[in-house]
């Protein structure tokens, strides 16, 4: 109803033409309207008015242009850090403390026989060959009959053969065999290619060979150091035995806590073994975490210093130590946040036997902004990469994402999961056995520079990023004099026998607290912020031109006007048209004065000249100068107009 | 004439205003805050009642105030920096590692050297505490103590002090008492509570006997080893570097195995890198051959492992005293400063070193002072790298030890045209060093003003620890196959105390940004003035313009057009008074205009404002009316009449 009412009003007033014109229009505006210049152009004369002009244009076009400098400042996302340090009770760290070595060799003996066997064998052979002529290959008859009894099929599937570099044509020689090959295979480039110049100073090298169909293509790996080269065959090789070897079979090898642990005390109170969570690492074999804060709540920690840390005393029981597989001694150790997965590798330390390693923490922690303003993730749902490690209820880390990334790699080029990660359903560990070309695969992904390069593009960083700063110290532990009775005390606890069975190459004590400034917290903020951004808008507008959002409303205001303005006046203009043709059309006289008064004010003619042409009567009327019928312009600038004809009226007096 | 004058005539007419309106400072005042768009002034002229009024000019006055105050606090502020730290997970660019052996040269090779000194360090060890170290050494010791003069004893006696406070010391070569009169500098044993029994040397300038310098320690190990190193530097500085180069180690030497992400490399990934006090050392990844390698992988496994042969036997008994290589992780262009800040790497031990990598950037002048490139610091940069402030103060104090002393010192670089201090050629330079170095740590060289710190760094923070290594299951293996490795060359069995296993790694590939950004820039700024301005009184550079245009130009015009009036009229009536004619108009015209003026203080009554135009009418054909309308309404311009009057009657 009150729409149709609104349409007549404008249909009637499209029929009465513009109320004002245009001229009017921007008068009353700058007389009225808040913002500072517009009112100065029309109130001075008109030097003041150029000048005016010219600077309120320009104070809109530099409103406008920092404008646009302050959404694109707000558009970046910028943002920034405060950082806050001191000391305040905290949840403890988790503390993941490991065997560096990851099976007690004494129950592994029965799976590692072979290869020992074949490695001790081969390390003799290679060691005779430096000492002698290079020129007569490898008596070999010494240890002939040793080798008759080794299991050379084991051998061969993952050979070491040494690369005589005097010898530029046939440089490969087999171990266990006398022959020479040529030069035909290809070599891997994971070494600087052999030059003549040092080659007189070293005679002979150690290399992998690497094999894949049935040994028909095959690539060497160079090692510059013999050592290296029997560590990383070792490795491929336990790797591919311990694969087939069931879990829980693998937890029964490694390290029991009872054994390991020897005293724990968290502050002022005792804890023993069974406060730690056994997890099976596969680089450590059986680890064992304080406070992970799975099944219980995390512990606090409320003072700084030694005495309210963790104490603890592990043995590592060096002489049960896989003599090829480790050859660092010590415990690994780690500090991490509760409920995340130790990457021992990646950030763990080294506590030396037959020391006390003191640890001072500080928690560094980085919190950051998520989206748009970084491009990291909470809780990593939105990264494309199955977290593997989620089996072992685990949040999100960036290496959890690396090695899951890498193990699906690997599963999709080598059909089956490497021992060291964990395992995606419905695929098996690679051996030899079954996959007899997985070590080839296994090197070349390994060093392939596109797939790493794949992992990390794939992989977000967390947006809470957490690291503990240490600071290490160590002593000497036990002390000569006190060497004695700690040693007996502690076997006795442990197997309640008389008798020592501990030693300084086994035992350590590790010392974990908060130093007195135990946090360092680094949180963004966002810099701008919409509240930042309609302030500066604001100061903006207001300092150039004294404006506000009232102002812009207005100015629309007026452009809303102005608009139906040119409508009417092109109504108008059109209705000219046709009335003009409609002239041309009926060439009669024009309407006699009186007819026109008769018009005006006989209703009944009116009606009648309505109704025969309502277009017409409204055009003729509006060509006439004079309009009786339109009101006068309600605005009070109209009214200051005709004082300033009066003006000009005085003024033209005098002369 | 006539067309010129009609051509003014219209140009005024078209163009009529020449000064303010407001004939009076206080008319414009008013109009200026009747109209002005700050907000305050109109209530200063609208208010009535004197106390209001005066409350309203404080009110004014104080916002006024507080934008000045306010303004300025931020144009004080505007050179402030906001810190943001961004983390990137990346590929990152592996540091150099530099790797030195902590003894600088084999001392089988430069015994020929040192033999001399090492001789009388001994007989001096003996005199001085009734020892000698090694009993084949005593016996051939004994043999020429007599025969040879002992030059370095000669030049820097050891002394002992039986008592400080008497400044009494025995020369320990010659036996003799003797007075000292020089200063006493007691070195690292500033607040020893004993001064009795203390071992030190005296350096004397040659030129002036009588100036010398005492330098005591508190304890032997010190006074001798520092007095060994003065006279080593003497000898090294003698011997040309090819020499030097080739008595030191080699890097097949050095290095046993390496293995760096996975693969094997070896010793012609190691830059050698001579550095005069630590002698042959080598970098890993030194960016040489113009590639950088970087790492793709964090943890252990992915980092350089080297084991590095540290033979034990062959080093200097004085020289060193611990066992074990130094090594130090920087940026490719930095210069490894070994001495000043490496690690140490023990022997029969695994070093695992993690890394984690923070580049740190500051904002240059006028935020803060340091130096983006050091070019703008006026001192010579002898090192062959990028800018620090460490090579800037090595480098200022080896300048002024060239200009003092005349010859440069041992342990840095030299600059061109200078060579090494020797006895030889500068037998004063010893005495000399040690007093500009006094100088330079009491920062009377001027080297920590001219210095300053770089704006950007990057910090590769460590996490050490160690392991026992070769654990004692593997050690026979491992020792017989590192033997082969190495023995092919030397056939011997090597020992666990000659080598050191050395990890480093990055932790994680996360990689620290730390910046810091400009917090204001001019738009800020502005829309911080604007904002200020806005609050208190609703003003903006429009409302500034006004000020100026009302306060500075029409106030100004305004008086000068009083002056020039008054001026005019005082010459008038000069004039008058000589014609005695009295000016007609003025006196009645005055009159009547202000009455109606008076009336106008109250509000206009009915008949006011119909007698109201009349006066006017009566003056309308001589005076143009105020072009202002404002001013036209306010009824009040009364003054003005007469003024205008006589300046256009003219």
């Amino acid at each position: 109803m009150n729409l149709k009412r609104y349409f007549i009003r404008a249909l009637h007033r499209l029929q009465k033409g513009p109320g004002y014109t245009y001229k009017e229009l921007l008068v009353w505006y700058c007389d009225n309207t808040n913002t500072h210049g517009p009112k100065r152009i029309i109130r001075e004369g008109p030097k003041k008015k150029f000048v005016w002009f010219f600077l309120t244009l320009l104070f809109a076009s530099l409103v406008f242009w920092q404008w646009g400098i302050l959404i694109n400042t707000y558009l970046s996302y910028n943002v920034t850090s405060s950082l806050s340090i001191g000391f305040k009770t905290m949840k403890f760290p988790a503390v993941t403390v490991c065997n560096a070595n990851a099976f007690k060799y004494s129950k592994v003996k029965h799976l590692l026989k072979e290869m020992d066997k074949l490695i001790d064998a081969a390390l003799e052979r290679i060691l005779q060959c430096g000492k002698q002529d290079p020129f007569s290959p490898l008596a070999v008859n010494s240890s002939e009959n040793d080798s008759q009894a080794l299991d050379l099929q084991l051998w061969n599937q993952l050979p070491l053969v040494l690369i005589d570099e005097s010898h530029p044509d046939q440089p490969i020689i087999d171990i266990f065999t006398t022959n020479r090959t040529g030069a035909g295979t290809q070599h891997n480039s994971s070494s600087p290619s052999p030059s003549n110049t040092t080659a007189e100073a070293k005679k002979y090298k150690v290399a992998m060979k690497l094999c894949r169909e049935n040994g028909t293509s095959c690539v060497y790996r160079n090692f510059t150091s013999a050592a290296q080269a029997v560590m990383e065959w070792y490795v491929l090789q336990s790797t591919s035995i311990f694969a087939k070897v069931p879990l829980e079979e693998r937890k029964q090898m490694g390290y029991q806590a009872e054994d390991m642990i020897l005293a724990c005390l968290y502050g002022a109170e005792p804890c023993n073994h069974k406060n730690f969570t056994q997890i099976y690492h596969p680089d450590h074999g059986n680890c064992y975490i304080f406070n992970w804060g799975m099944d219980q709540e995390a512990l606090i920690s409320s003072n700084p210093g030694a005495e309210f840390g963790l104490k603890l005393i592990l043995d590592i029981s060096q002489h049960d130590y896989i003599p090829y597989l480790t050859s660092a001694a010590g415990a690994r150790l780690m500090l991490h946040e509760q409920k995340s997965f130790p990457f021992l590798k990646d950030q763990g330390i080294y506590a030396m036997s037959g020391t006390e390693t003191s640890i001072g923490v500080l928690v560094d922690e980085l919190e950051r902004m998520g989206y748009p303003y970084s491009d990291c993730t909470l809780n990593g749902s939105d990264v494309p990469v199955k977290n593997l490690y989620k089996g072992f209820n685990t949040s999100y880390s960036i290496q959890a994402c690396l090695r899951s990334c890498f193990q699906a790699e690997m599963v999709e080029s080598c059909e089956c999961g490497h021992y060291l990660f964990p395992l995606p359903e419905g695929v098996n560990y690679c051996n030899n056995d079954d996959n007899p070309d997985w070590a080839y695969c296994y090197s070349s992904l390994r060093s392939s520079i596109r797939h790493r390069q794949f992992c990390i593009d794939s992989c977000k960083e967390t947006c809470n990023d957490t690291q503990y700063k240490m600071t290490i110290s160590m002593a000497d532990w036990p002390s000569e004099a006190s060497e004695d009775w700690i040693f007996h005390i502690l076997s006795y606890e442990r197997d309640l026998s008389t008798n020592v069975t501990l030693d300084r190459h086994g035992i350590i004590k590790l010392n974990i607290y908060f130093q007195e400034y135990n946090y360092r917290t680094i949180s963004e903020s966002a810099a701008t912020t919409i509240v930042w951004l309609l302030s500066s808008l604001g100061g903006q507008f207001g300092f150039w031109m004294g404006g506000s959002v009232l102002c812009l409303i207005e100015f629309g205001e007026i452009i809303i006007d102005f608009l139906w303005i040119t409508i009417i006046n092109g109504i108008s203009w059109c209705k000219g048209l046709k009335q003009k043709r409609a002239q041309t059309r009926y060439p009669d006289a024009p309407p006699t004065v009186s007819e026109l008064v008769e018009a005006h004010t006989n209703f009944g003619f009116q009606y009648e000249d309505g109704s025969v042409t309502p277009g017409s009567g409204n055009c003729c009327r509006g060509r006439l100068p004079p309009e009786p019928g339109t009101p006068p312009p309600n605005y009070d600038s109209l009214r200051v107009q005709p004082l300033d004809v009066l003006e000009l009226g005085t003024d033209t007096e005098p002369e | 004439m006539a067309a010129g004058r009609k051509i003014t005539a219209k140009i005024k007419k078209t163009l009529p205003v020449t000064g303010p309106q407001a004939p009076t400072l206080g008319e414009l005042m008013r109009w200026y805050c009747l109209n002005t768009n700050t907000h305050g002034c109109r209530r200063i002229v609208v208010s009535r009642g004197r106390l209001r009024r005066l409350l309203w000019i404080a009110l004014t006055l104080s916002a006024v105030a507080l934008i000045l105050w306010q303004c300025a606090e931020l144009v004080l502020g505007y050179y402030s920096a906001s810190v943001s730290v961004t983390v990137r997970f990346q590929k990152l660019r592996f540091p150099a590692v530099t790797i030195c052996n902590i003894n600088p040269y084999k001392y089988s090779v430069i015994k020929e050297y040192l033999s001399e000194l090492d001789k009388e360090t001994r007989s001096a060890l003996e005199s001085l505490y009734g020892f000698s170290e090694g009993k084949p050494k005593v016996r051939r010791d004994a043999e020429d103590r007599n025969a040879t003069a002992y030059q370095y004893l000669e030049k820097v006696p050891l002394l002992r002090f039986e008592d400080l406070t008497r400044k009494e010391a025995t020369d320990l070569h010659s036996g003799h008492k003797r007075k000292i009169e020089s200063n006493i500098f007691h070195k690292g044993s500033t607040n020893i509570g004993d001064p009795q029994n203390m071992i030190g040397f005296q350096l004397c300038d040659p030129n002036n006997s009588s100036d010398c310098a005492v330098y005591t320690f508190s304890s032997g190990v010190n006074a001798i080893q520092e007095w060994y190193k003065l006279h080593y530097m003497n000898i090294m500085a003698q011997i040309p570097l090819e020499r030097k180069v080739n008595m030191g180690y080699s890097a097949d030497d050095l290095l046993l195995t390496c293995f760096f992400d996975g693969l094997s490399c070896d010793t012609r990934n190691f830059t050698p890198f001579y550095h005069p006090l630590h002698g042959n050392c080598y970098t890993f990844n030194s960016g040489e051959n113009g590639t950088i390698l970087s790492t793709s992988t964090g943890g252990s496994e992915y980092g350089l492992q080297v084991v590095l042969y540290i033979e034990e036997a062959d080093y200097n008994p004085f020289l060193v005293t611990s066992t074990g290589a130094k090594i130090i992780i920087h940026d490719q262009n930095e210069y490894p400063f070994i001495e000043d800040i490496g690690t140490e790497i023990e022997t029969a031990t695994a070093t695992s070193i993690g890394m984690h990598f923070t580049e740190s950037r500051k904002l240059s002048e006028p935020y803060s002072d340091c130096t983006e490139s050091g070019a703008d610091i006026n001192v010579e940069n002898l090192y062959n790298k990028t800018y620090s402030l460490q090579i800037c103060l090595h480098s200022c104090f080896q300048k002024a030890m060239v200009d003092h002393c005349g010859c440069a010192q041992y342990a840095q670089p030299l600059p061109a045209g200078a060579e090494y201090c020797n006895y030889k050629k500068h037998p004063s330079w010893m005495y000399c060093y040690y007093k500009l170095h006094e100088k330079f740590v009491k920062e009377q060289l001027d080297c920590q003003q001219k210095c300053k710190e770089a704006c950007s760094f990057k910090e590769w923070a460590l996490t050490t620890s160690i392991a026992q290594w070769p654990s004692t299951a593997s050690e026979d293996w491992m020792l017989r196959v590192l033997s082969w490795d190495k023995g092919q060359k030397i056939n011997k069995m090597l020992k666990k105390t000659d080598l050191a296993n050395l990890m480093v790694f990055y932790k994680d590939l996360n990689k620290r940004f730390i910046s810091e950004n400009p917090a204001n820039s001019i738009v800020i700024l502005l829309s911080n003035f604007g904002g200020q301005l806005g609050l208190w009184m609703s003003c903006s550079v429009v409302c500034v313009i006004e000020i100026v245009e009302v306060f500075f130009i029409d106030s100004l015009s305004i008086i000068m057009r009083r002056r020039w009036q008054k001026t005019k009229k005082w010459w008038n009536s000069r004039k008058a008074k000589q014609s005695r004619a009295p000016a007609p108009g003025t006196g009645p015209g005055k009159q009547g205009h202000d009455n109606p003026a008076c009336i106008d203080e109250d509000l206009p009554t009915f008949n006011t404002a119909l007698r109201l135009p009349l006066p006017q009418e009566n003056h309308l054909p001589r005076t143009p009316p105020p072009n202002y309308s404002t001013l036209r309404l306010d009824t009040t311009f009364t003054e003005q009449l007469p003024d205008t009057l006589e300046t256009e009657s003219r």
